[in-house]
């Protein structure tokens, strides 16, 4: 018989073994929570990079403080390139007597490049996608202007001196992006309009775009020939600038899926290799009589090899269409959401998890079987000339390495992934290390027990391999498990939490010095909470003592506030924040400081008006920008208030979302612009919410894994239990005396990894909140509790129902059984 | 039972049978065997021919699907597995081929074991004094994996003996070891049981040491083909193993 067939007869023979079914169970869970959250990751992906483009309207911009020369749109034609010219302002418009700071677009033909704007025929009307610009002498207002202005589809709005009229409400453009914070309403009309308009005069602060879009290779040809023709104040806007706090929250949840998928698979990974191990261990008997029977070790090895490809060619296949029904189940979780429809899953993520799926099998359960050649086949005469399935040699190191690189790529956070496996072998070691110190203690404790205990307590021991093994794969098992728990109750909740129920969800612009007192009364008067105002002035970075990127966008041009203490979601990460009496000291946004180059102890020379001052960097700030708080770059000592002409921002949350109590501010205070941000909160709620729901379907594989580590670790060592079981009895043990010397084994390994399990699940649910969901995590007590007793009694119960079939083992068997 | 006091073994009309997948197999039929106090029996046949599963069903592991059983006084018909179990630890002692030691403990607490399931005092003494009766008092504190074939044959007999049994049931328990050591442990086994006025029975394929035993029954094809002890031994078609 050649090797071939002999590996068919062998699998289809072993296939009601259970040491198989768990290890083809293991191989399928670990394909299918890869394939899935790999194939869905991908789709999220590329919808981020197309939403991000559309974030932009386009695949590049070309901004400038002047009309951009038409070469530039001429030199982008040449090249294939689409082009579209818009202009951006902020004006005041009228409509009757009701007037407000609105923020203009005129747009010419083409625009958007990328996207859609969706508009509705009246004020909450039904909105539609439209591939249009407004015509000549009409103008589309934002939902929030209209009823801001108490306007509505029909009337008549001055934009300088021309009169056009309200046709449609502009219900969402593409690029509204991150600067959606800081504008008003939005007013879109055509480009020629808004050139006639005569607002567009010298020292009018508009601001000129030129949008590009083509293929990668075309946009990438012309950004370098661009950039070396930009003149002064001009810039490029990419995508990479474009990401706002939605494709944030998204980031995180690619990033969330990636690391339970990664968990699953380091679980599946110990599963396959705990049942690979029993597996092998059962077949020693079968190769030596095959030796004996003439095989050679090489037969017996590419048997066992081929056995083990058919093997993984069926979990392929089962793991597979698993892994495809699962991510089509997330995809369609998240489409109702912020994704939105997501892009069609492509082959890759597949093939990849199948070659991974091929290095698993080859880095875990392949070095067990081929350790079978050394079997001798006098075993078949003697037992006692044993050979014990190990792993030896480090044949396996470089499949190892290669599968749990695909996840960790897939995954594509370096930073996360390595936490993930560091902790997870971190645990596994101290998991071995706790195996191992409560051996030696049961074993030592055993010698004063008595029957039941003694033999409870002396089972740790005789299994100490086994016992060691058992307990660092119970532990990650309970500890993915526990972790599951913790992440769908309280890590979400805090998750969602950190976005409090008073979140500012309004702002309001250019509040003047004497207006805040009446304009914090009235804010108070209409229900506002959590109200911030602060001080506002616009300067100019102009030099500093150490070196600093001053071609940067962030540099230049700054909005600088003065405090005379750290703000609410700040946090100093370097130096020390200045004290309500210092003078002379500024204090850096971290990210601001890097972008510009800025240090601690370097002098910042600012510029307003005619006037320069300087102030010495004494602290670096770490921000909290999704905290929706009033927050600033650069905040200056308390004095700079006295030497800056400035306005006010205010920050509030008001429960009424709608802004209808707000109107009568914005009447009293035409000057002042409100910003309402409610939305983009509403929406990361959702989307937190919608990732929740999708990540049930990838703990749904974790969970699996872990139940299949928990079930190959209790049946590793279930027929040398059958066999004590079947001695003791023998020598007079009733059913009760056995069970509990059961009970008493389990119990002890269950509090132990349990103990471990919880600890391991509280300094990963930490790390985890810390890392990925940008929060500290605050434990609580009674959760732990809960899991600590839940593990006990769920590795206690399997434990026992595991072997069920030890206790019902006739003690007959001893005389049967010539081990 | 008149004769109780005397007699700590008897079966009568013993069968088993299992259902097999061409039916019902029957294993052993007819078997009736009675064992005095202090007396040795040796039950011999081919292999297959069912004289493990008659030590089984003597010793009170399995129930017979026809006949009776009594032990010691007690008929295991009527007993359940934890009542025949506790039988078991008072009244029976084994010695297995293959030793069944259990390998993680000493031979000091694998004595021990059999003593604190039978409930025993001082387990410790008897089995320390067991283990000096078979002449292992400098192993105590060893392991099995430390101790000769022999020697772990020795601690079992000493974990058979320590509990005073009525009857000892042995298979093959020189099965495993090479003439001499064999020789030496039959030896061992002999006189303890007639030190402690055991009954015994003995299942071997071994001519050499079912001669030892007063009394000799063959299993034939399930059946019991009795000889005589001293009269019509020669006739059994065994392997010596020597």
């Amino acid at each position: 018989m050649n090797s071939f067939s002999l590996s068919f007869r062998l699998l289809l023979r072993q296939s009601r073994s259970g040491a198989l079914g768990l290890l083809a169970a293991g191989l399928v869970v670990a394909t299918a929570a890869l394939v899935a959250v790999s194939s869905f990751t991908d789709r999220v992906g590329r919808a981020l990079e197309r939403e991000a483009g559309e974030a932009l309207a386009a695949d590049l911009i070309v901004a400038g403080r002047d009309r951009l020369p038409r070469e530039y749109f001429e030199l982008a034609e040449s090249m294939g390139l689409d082009t579209a010219e818009i202009i951006l302002m902020s004006t005041a418009v009228f409509v009757g007597d009701d007037s407000m700071l609105i923020d203009v677009k005129g747009v010419a033909g083409g625009y958007p490049l990328r996207g859609e704007l969706r508009l509705a025929d009246r004020l909450g009307g039904e909105d539609e996608a439209v591939r249009a610009i407004p015509e000549r002498g009409t103008a589309w207002l934002e939902p929030r202007g209209l009823r801001y202005l108490d306007a509505d589809v029909g009337d008549t709005t001055e934009l300088g001196y021309s009169e056009l009229t309200i046709t449609r409400s502009l219900v969402f453009e593409p690029d509204r992006g991150g600067s959606r914070f800081m504008l008003a309403p939005r007013m879109m009309v055509n480009l020629e309009d808004l050139l006639e308009s005569e607002l567009l005069g010298p020292g009018a602060r508009a601001r000129y775009r030129m949008l590009v879009a083509g293929s990668e290779n075309d946009v990438d040809a012309f950004t370098r020939e661009i950039e070396t023709r930009l003149g002064e104040e001009q810039s490029l806007i990419t995508v990479a600038d474009a990401e706002d706090q939605t494709g944030l929250a998204l980031t995180q949840a690619r990033r969330f899926l990636g690391i339970a998928a990664l968990t699953t698979v380091i679980l599946a990974a110990v599963a396959v290799l705990l049942s690979a191990l029993r597996f092998s261990h059962a077949q020693r008997d079968l190769v030596a009589l095959l030796k004996s029977f003439g095989a050679t070790g090489g037969q017996v090895m590419s048997a066992l090899s081929l056995m083990l490809l058919w093997l993984v060619g069926v979990a392929v296949v089962l793991g597979g269409l698993a892994g495809l029904g699962a991510q089509a189940i997330i995809a369609q979780i998240l489409a109702e959401g912020p994704a939105g429809a997501l892009p069609p899953p492509r082959a890759m993520p597949v093939l990849s998890s199948g070659l991974f799926t091929v290095l698993l099998a080859a880095g875990f359960a392949l070095p067990p079987l081929l350790n079978l050649r050394s079997v001798p086949p006098m075993r078949i005469l003697n037992r006692s000339l044993d050979t014990r399935v190990g792993l030896k040699g480090l044949l396996w190191v470089l499949p190892i390495a290669g599968a749990l690189a695909i996840p960790v790529l897939q995954l594509g956070h370096l930073r996360l992934a390595l936490i993930v496996l560091g902790g997870s072998a971190l645990l596994a070691l101290t998991l071995a290390l706790g195996g191992w110190l409560a051996m030696t203690i049961t074993r030592m404790l055993s010698k004063r027990a008595t029957s039941a205990w003694r033999f409870g307590l002396a089972g740790l021991h005789r299994r100490r391999a086994a016992g060691i093994i058992q307990v660092t794969a119970l532990g990650l098992g309970l500890m993915s498990l526990l972790l599951l728990m913790l992440v769908r109750t309280e890590l979400l909740e805090q998750w969602r939490g950190s976005l409090p129920p008073d979140t500012p969800d309004h702002f309001l612009v250019n509040i003047q010095p004497d207006q805040v007192e009446d304009f914090e009364d009235e804010l108070i008067r209409v229900g506002a909470r959590n109200l911030q105002i602060r001080p506002m002035a616009n300067v100019n970075l102009v030099g500093s003592s150490g070196t600093i990127r001053q071609d940067d966008r962030m540099a230049g041009q700054i909005n600088v506030s003065w405090i005379d203490e750290l703000p609410p979601a700040n946090e100093v990460i370097a130096g020390e924040f200045f004290s309500p009496e210092a003078t002379g000291e500024v204090s850096l946004a971290d990210m601001w400081a890097q972008r510009v180059g800025a240090r601690l102890g370097d002098e910042l020379v600012f510029e307003s008006g005619a006037r320069q001052f300087t102030a010495t960097v004494t602290s670096i700030r770490e921000v909290d920008w999704n905290s929706f708080n009033v927050n600033f770059f650069v905040l200056l000592s308390p004095e700079a208030g006295d030497i800056l002409p400035h306005q006010y921002i205010a920050s509030f949350y008001l429960a009424d979302g709608d802004g209808s109590v707000l109107r009568p501010v914005s009447r009293a205070y035409p000057n002042v612009s409100i910003i309402d941000v409610g939305a983009i909160i509403e929406r990361i709620g959702e989307i937190i919410d919608r990732v929740s729901s999708a990540a049930q379907v990838v703990f749904f594989f974790t969970l699996l894994a872990g139940i299949v580590v928990l079930l190959a670790a209790l049946e590793a060592t279930r027929d040398e239990r059958r066999h004590e079981s079947a001695l003791i009895r023998t020598l007079g043990a009733d059913n009760a005396m056995v069970g509990r010397g059961l009970l008493i084994e389990y119990g002890v390994m269950a509090l132990l990894a349990a103990f471990l399990a919880t600890i391991g699940s509280a300094v990963t649910g930490w790390l985890l909140a810390r890392e990925l969901f940008e929060f500290t995590y605050q434990p609580s007590w009674q959760l732990f509790a809960v899991g600590f007793l839940a593990a006990v009694v769920l590795v206690i119960g399997s434990g026992w129902l595991g072997n069920r079939s030890v206790l019902a083992t006739p003690p007959v068997r001893i005389l049967r059984t010539g081990r | 039972m008149s004769d109780s006091i005397q007699q700590i073994l008897r079966a009568q009309h013993v069968g088993f049978s299992v259902q097999a997948p061409g039916g019902r197999l029957d294993i052993l039929n007819d078997i009736s065997i009675d064992l005095n106090a202090g007396q040795t029996l040796a039950i011999v046949g081919a292999s297959g021919s069912g004289k493990t599963t008659l030590l089984g069903l003597l010793a009170g592991l399995e129930r017979p699907t026809s006949g009776d059983i009594w032990l010691a006084g007690e008929h295991l018909n009527r007993l359940d597995e934890n009542e025949r179990a506790r039988l078991r630890r008072r009244r029976v002692g084994f010695v297995f081929q293959s030793f069944h030691l259990l390998p993680s403990l000493t031979a000091l607490e694998n004595v021990m074991l059999a003593l604190e399931i039978a409930g025993l005092d001082r387990p410790r003494e008897r089995a320390t004094r067991a283990l000096d009766q078979v002449g292992l008092d400098h192993r105590m504190a060893h392991y099995p994996r430390q101790m000769s074939g022999g020697e772990q044959q020795r601690v079992a007999i000493a974990r058979a003996f320590a509990g005073d049994p009525s009857v000892l049931f042995a298979d093959e328990p020189t099965g495993n070891l090479d003439r001499n050591t064999g020789e030496s442990v039959a030896r061992l086994l002999f006189d303890l049981n007639r030190e402690h006025g055991t009954a015994l029975v003995l299942v071997t394929h071994d001519l050499n040491l079912a001669r030892r035993c007063g009394r000799i029954e063959e299993i034939e094809d399930g059946r019991l083909v009795t000889a005589r002890a001293g009269e019509e031994r020669d006739r059994f078609r065994l392997v010596d193993k020597g």
